[in-house]
């Protein structure tokens, strides 16, 4: 059994289109100015529909997160340890990513990330996930 | 303060653990007819019955909602009106919510409520994977491996970040619940449980072990609510519904910006005020737990604990046996069982058996005040009511 992946709505489809070109976006409103995480049918601030997807930097630190070493879930046995983490971008929009690379595990709150990009199993779909800034 | 309208007048509970032959209907059945004539009623006086949302097997759900204990129990063309409430774990708080709006307006006046839930027999994968899609988004969270552990394990790292609170105190929360369990006939996990056993537990997700967590079970309880001025003629222990609270803070615990206070400072300064009853007023605490942080988001936020650290206060044996606060004295969802949306409604069927003196071994002398929480899904809501032996 394999992970389960996203299956987009027509609003989100953007956000999983630009990933698979390697780009992280967010959603912003255009009527309240607010960003938007995640991507929604109405602005949650302002309930427009002014809503369009801009460039993010794709930076941040770790709000909290966890290391899973076992109990996983259905399709994620072989990818034991990792981390899931819940990122806080400095656009002020929170998501739950994964933090990849040789020293995930050593990543701890406060840490900055930058954003990278992972091929799923399925050929098509990208998931953004986060590594570790150097330095 | 808010005018006192409902009052609780009966319960029943069966044993948690893992049953295979007792079918969800049976325990309902058992449950019902409990909390009925422990009110000393008649199935024929239930004007409404407000079953709760079950999780294990979808046709019992499907049951509950198209009355078949309406059927079973002998109310035809008695009760008045058979509805599902359903807010995963906040339902103990939410329907009892629903029960006291619905007694106030006049609707109903003597109102049956039900959970009976299978989960402890499912295989355990299922298990595993029931829980990583409840609450969990399919498209922002599953892909990424979320599943119910992690969900008390990223809360955890995060109050323990902010807070100083050590892994030797939040193993301390399961000590503490085992030693009431151990009193506790209807408790999954009665046998003495230590510290050193807690963190020398297998590592599940950072920073939980395995005895962190808790185990799915199957559970029943019932409770009957009636209109506060006919409490008093039905039963000698009534238990009045004081005051509520509640916030919902998130769908993805992603999204929540405080993972560790969540929304209860917000819901208990709510339920002090409606029911003019303090923390220093409280003499027991009936806490949702499920995994060891969320009791102690919670003790922080309804200032339960006199100035101190809830790390602290708990790993000092004020929640135990004979301490200063008693706190979900059933032995919560970790030593009892964690019946599904049936782990709240326990912990607060145990607050009303506390406060009718029904709890035998575990009884905390000269209680008046109560104070009980629940929260659903991934922590999504803060739920705070506050009970009490007095109407006024």
């Amino acid at each position: 059994m394999t992970r389960p992946l996203p299956h987009p709505s027509h609003w989100s489809a953007p956000y999983w289109e630009a990933a698979r070109a390697h780009r992280f976006v967010i959603q912003h409103c255009g009527d309240c100015d607010a960003p938007i995480m995640y991507p929604r049918r109405f602005c949650p601030t302002c309930l427009g529909e002014n809503l369009s997807f801009v460039p993010s930097k794709g930076t941040g630190e770790i709000y909290t997160l966890t290391v899973q070493v076992a109990g996983p879930p259905t399709g994620f046995a072989d990818r034991l340890p990792y981390v899931l983490a819940v990122v806080r971008l400095d656009e002020g929009v929170q998501l739950m990513s994964n933090i990849v690379g040789e020293n995930r595990t050593e990543a701890r709150i406060g840490d900055r990330v930058s954003v990278d990009f992972e091929q799923a199993e399925d050929g098509e779909t990208v998931l953004p996930v986060f590594r570790l800034a150097e330095g | 303060m808010k005018k006192v309208t409902s009052a609780v007048v009966g319960i029943g509970e069966v044993p948690s653990g893992r049953y295979p032959e007792r079918s969800e209907l049976e325990a309902a059945m058992i449950v019902c007819r409990q909390a009925i004539r422990d009110a000393g009623l008649t199935p024929r006086d239930i004007d409404v019955i407000l079953p709760v949302g079950a999780l294990a097997h979808g046709h019992w759900n499907v049951d509950l909602v198209f009355s078949r204990l309406c059927e079973e129990l002998g109310m035809l063309r008695s009760v008045k009106m058979n509805c599902q409430v359903m807010a995963g774990g906040a339902t103990s708080s939410s329907v009892l919510a629903v029960a006291d709006g619905l007694i106030a307006s006049g609707a109903a006046r003597r109102i049956l409520v039900v959970h009976s839930d299978a989960v402890g027999s499912l295989p355990k994968q299922r298990g595993i994977d029931l829980f990583a899609t409840t609450g969990v988004s399919e498209e922002w969270e599953a892909p990424y491996g979320h599943n119910m552990n992690a969900v008390g394990a990223l809360a955890a790292a995060r109050y323990m970040h902010e807070t100083g609170t050590t892994e030797a105190e939040m193993a301390a929360v399961c000590v503490s619940l085992r030693k009431w369990a151990a009193l506790n006939p209807n408790a999954m996990y009665r046998d003495p449980l230590t510290v050193e056993q807690v963190l020398a537990s297998k590592m599940i997700a950072t920073p939980l072990r395995s005895r962190h967590c808790n185990m799915l079970a199957d559970g029943a309880s019932a409770f009957v609510v009636a209109a506060a001025e006919d409490a008093a003629a039905i039963t000698d222990a009534p238990v009045y519904v004081r005051g509520h609270g509640s916030l919902v803070t998130h769908y993805t615990l992603s999204q929540d910006t405080d993972l560790a206070r969540l929304g209860f400072v917000e819901a208990g300064r709510q339920a002090y005020a409606e029911a003019g009853i303090g923390p220093r007023d409280i003499q027991l605490a009936s806490i949702y737990d499920a995994y060891p942080v969320w009791p102690l988001i919670s003790l922080d936020g309804l200032d339960l604990c006199r100035g101190e650290r809830a790390g602290a206060f708990v790993a000092a044996g004020e929640t135990d046996p004979g301490g200063s606060l008693p706190m979900t004295t059933n032995g919560g969802m970790l030593s009892m069982g964690h019946t599904a949306v049936g782990g709240g409604i326990a912990v607060m069927v145990e607050c009303f058996r506390q406060l009718m003196g029904k709890a035998g071994a575990r009884q905390v002398p000269n209680l008046v005040n109560a104070v009980e929480t629940a929260s659903g899904g991934t922590w999504m809501d803060s739920h705070v009511t506050i009970l009490s032996r007095e109407a006024a």
